[in-house]
């Protein structure tokens, strides 16, 4: 069940009614409804996998009360280690064991010895995985580290764990915002709901509009792409950069708006990456939960900033190879962490990592001044050279398609593979950007227009737009659902 | 909770309202002329209408239709003399044209083509073999004057019955239900894009009763029933054929040899039944011959097809 699917917005309207209006009296039969919802929706793909998401929730809940129970440090530390090795084993079998075996393989053959893989397995890879085991983990170490105390009860552990709108790809809850409400009584608030539509409808028309439409030429260009000259190339990767964004931020929008419909706030995961003036800044706006996760629990806990210059991009390099393997079980995501962490080394070395932290591009005028337009530029170059690791089949295909843009640099206007007219996806893309420029400072109100008026008429060119661009033959699902 | 649902009422009336102007106003969507069945009990247009055909998300396709005092789409009318030289060109969708400005039709081409000559388009999407003879048996005077008919024959389609009936299900569409319906261009538009697709397969897998899939056929089985349903169309063609007759003298089929089976196009060759294959032109034209958004030929297809009509043509001419 996708979010752009009607059997989602059927699902929803049930699970609305039923939460607002037959559970509203009792918190504990609303998280039930949630579980029940949470495990219905994941179920709809392959009902096998719920075991999964069960063990993963028994065990954390097991070990966060174990861990805050005893005082003995080593016992403590031995029970975040349950966690962490469950968890990790976890992704590890049904994530990465092809990964290392092949890759043993191979190493084994490059010394000489050619054996024939007889342990490569049949695994199919369950949906969101990465996400609600990191979520689950973030639990345990929360409680470790003493920020948290655990919940005993079970309900709503699960209910957090399994939470359907953030499920299969995040936002990556902490238990610190996400449990805390499920724990709470939630009240149906009018402003909140009404947010949560607009978000939902912007978070359709980047999946639908942006992200779907541009799909088939990205596809045609990556499987092509010995055959086309190095002009097709860079509009491939580039429109990659759009796609992947309007993909997995307009499924986060999606996430959170659903979640605001049932009282919830969710952490916002996108803050409009595509206007970064370095990398560090992007790195703060794109996939927020995850880079916040890998702080928190990677980062900070090997010394982050505060120990010498070698150890903290030692501890950089690091958060990036795992931040890339995090991604899926190829040398194609692990060069992409590694490209990253090239990138953001040296604007750690001068110092600025954090400069734009808190503040937009053209923060308090209309227009960027020139030096920001090529800061916005470069970073948006460099993040989008970076896309051909991150969408090639496999390291050498990523090298080769490298190396065909720069070694055989030519043009030629590129036709769309189903004959569409090509102009109206550029203007599309430059309508984008400009609107996403100007709603640039609250990633949570993509309509916050004074007028009355103006906002209906954006409405309603956004749901034209979804009309304009809707392809009933496409496969819909979202990107990061791999991950 | 009251406040929600009410502007959310409110707001979708009033979108939806918005999204039904645009689509009026940017002409996003196709009309539809209207269809009856004459006295003649020949289903066609009814005559005198004008309208644009329109196909795709974003107005991909776009052309103007005008249906004629006979009830088909066509820049002229018809009136066949026995002082000028006339053909006919007898069809389905793709004789129609509806895909294509009617002033720039596959009969306006052949008559640039053709000095002197004119051409007089009988295209009706949906007209299989059946429908065709029908039409010409009822207007069998007009038809006696016109000195050459080609007939737009595809194999799998065109033969899948053996006698004449009215099309029941193409006529149910001209209910006061449909044509309500069709009123409404946002929903005329959401129904050509696919978004009411998958409602409706909701809808249709709810209330299904079929909950087995249709078995796999072996290549064996499949061709028994391939060669079955050629069979059974030869015998339709036959059936058709003696039922209404057909002057080879001037009748001509229009075909594509690379979609009729062997049997068909044999029986045809060992009956002198004349045909016009446009096989090998549509293979080796450069530029493709179909539209993008549909299977009907294209500007370019529909050149080729005019030009080797009109080369048949003074082909039988200098005869």
């Amino acid at each position: 069940m996708i979010f752009n699917s009607i059997e989602f917005f059927i699902f929803l309207l049930i699970v609305y009614f039923l939460y607002w209006f037959v559970f509203k009296k009792s918190l504990k039969t609303q998280n039930i409804l949630i579980l029940v919802s949470s495990y219905l929706f994941y179920g709809w793909w392959d009902w096998r996998f719920l075991s999964l998401i069960l063990l993963s929730t028994i065990v954390d809940y097991l070990v966060a009360i174990q861990i805050n129970g005893n005082d003995n440090q080593r016992t403590r530390k031995s029970w975040l280690w349950v966690s962490v090795i469950f968890n990790v084993g976890l992704l590890g079998f049904f994530k990465y064991y092809n990964f290392f075996v092949d890759s043993w393989v191979d190493m084994v053959s490059v010394l000489g010895y050619d054996i024939k893989s007889t342990w490569t397995l049949k695994v199919i890879l369950p949906v969101g995985i990465s996400f609600y085991t990191f979520q689950t983990m973030s639990y345990s170490f929360d409680v470790y580290y003493k920020k948290l105390k655990p919940t005993t009860d079970f309900l709503s552990f699960a209910a957090f764990v399994s939470f359907f709108p953030q499920l299969v790809a995040g936002p990556i809850e902490r238990a610190s915002n996400l449990l805390s409400q499920i724990l709470k009584v939630r009240k149906f608030d009018y402003r909140q709901a009404v947010d949560g539509i607009k978000l939902i409808l912007w978070g359709l028309f980047k999946k639908i509009v942006i992200a779907d439409s541009l799909a088939p030429m990205v596809d045609d260009i990556f499987a092509n792409y010995s055959t086309y000259p190095a002009s097709t190339l860079i509009l491939g990767v580039t429109l990659f950069s759009f796609q992947v964004y309007g993909d997995f931020s307009g499924y986060s929008d999606i996430a959170i708006g659903t979640a605001k419909l049932f009282g919830v706030e969710l952490t916002s995961n996108f803050k409009f990456p595509q206007f970064s003036r370095n990398v560090a800044e992007y790195w703060q706006r794109w996939h927020v939960s995850l880079s916040t996760w890998f702080r928190h629990y990677v980062y900070i806990p090997l010394g982050g900033s505060r120990t010498s210059k070698l150890k903290s991009v030692r501890n950089i390099a690091i958060v990036f190879l795992i931040s890339g393997f995090w991604h899926g079980a190829n040398w194609t995501f692990i060069f992409w962490g590694a490209f990253h962490a090239l990138a953001f080394i040296p604007v750690f070395l001068m110092g600025r990592n954090t400069i734009y932290k808190d503040s937009v591009v053209a923060e308090n005028t209309m227009f960027p001044t020139l030096t920001e337009v090529g800061q916005v530029l470069l970073t948006f170059g460099i993040v989008t050279f970076s896309r051909i690791f991150f969408r090639s089949e496999s390291i050498t295909v990523a090298f080769e398609f490298i190396n065909k843009i720069f070694t055989n640099f030519s043009y030629e206007t590129y036709h769309h593979p189903m004959g569409y007219r090509m102009i109206d996806y550029y203007v599309l893309i430059f309508l984008f950007v400009l609107y996403e420029y100007l709603i640039r400072r609250d990633e949570r109100s993509p309509f916050k227009f004074k007028s009355r008026i103006v906002r209906f008429i954006i409405y309603t060119i956004v749901i034209l737009c979804l009309l304009l661009f809707y392809d009933s033959g496409f496969d819909r699902s979202f990107i990061y659902f791999q991950f | 909770m009251k406040k929600l649902f009410f502007k959310i009422f409110i707001y979708s009336i009033l979108i939806l309202l918005a999204l039904e102007v645009y689509i009026r106003v940017f002409h996003l969507t196709k009309d539809y002329p209207v269809r009856y069945v004459d006295e003649f009990g020949v289903e066609k247009w009814l005559p005198n209408q004008d309208g644009f055909s329109v196909t795709g998300n974003r107005r991909q396709n776009f052309s103007e239709y005008h249906i004629n005092n006979f009830g088909y789409n066509s820049y002229r009318e018809y009136n066949p003399s026995k002082d000028k030289i006339e053909i006919a060109l007898v069809g389905d969708s793709f004789i129609e044209g509806f895909h294509q400005n009617y002033y720039n039709s596959l009969g306006k081409k052949i008559e640039d083509r053709l000095e002197g000559k004119e051409v007089y388009e009988f295209g009706y999407a949906g007209y299989d073999l059946a429908d065709q003879l029908h039409l010409i048996s009822q207007y069998k005077e007009q038809f006696a004057l016109i000195d050459y008919v080609i007939l737009g024959i595809k194999f799998e389609n065109d033969l899948t019955r053996g006698e004449y009936n009215i099309v029941q299900k193409r006529m149910v569409l001209e209910s006061p239900l449909y044509k309500a319906i069709r009123q409404i261009k946002l929903f005329v538009y959401l129904n050509n894009i696919g978004v009411l697709d998958a409602p409706k397969g909701l809808v249709s897998k709810l209330f299904s009763n079929e909950k087995k899939e249709t078995p796999k056929l072996t290549k064996l089985e499949e061709d028994k029933r391939r060669k079955e349903s050629e069979t059974k169309y030869l015998d339709n063609f036959k059936s058709l054929i003696n039922t209404y007759g057909f002057d080879k003298t001037r009748f001509v089929f229009l075909l594509d040899s690379e979609e009729t089976p062997e049997i068909f196009l044999n029986h045809l060759n060992e009956n002198n039944y004349k045909y016009i294959d446009f096989s090998e032109a549509f293979k080796k034209s450069k530029k493709p011959p179909i539209l993008i958004y549909d299977m009907h030929w294209n500007n370019n297809g529909r050149s080729i097809i005019a030009e080797l009509i009109a080369n048949y043509i003074k082909e039988m001419k200098s005869i």
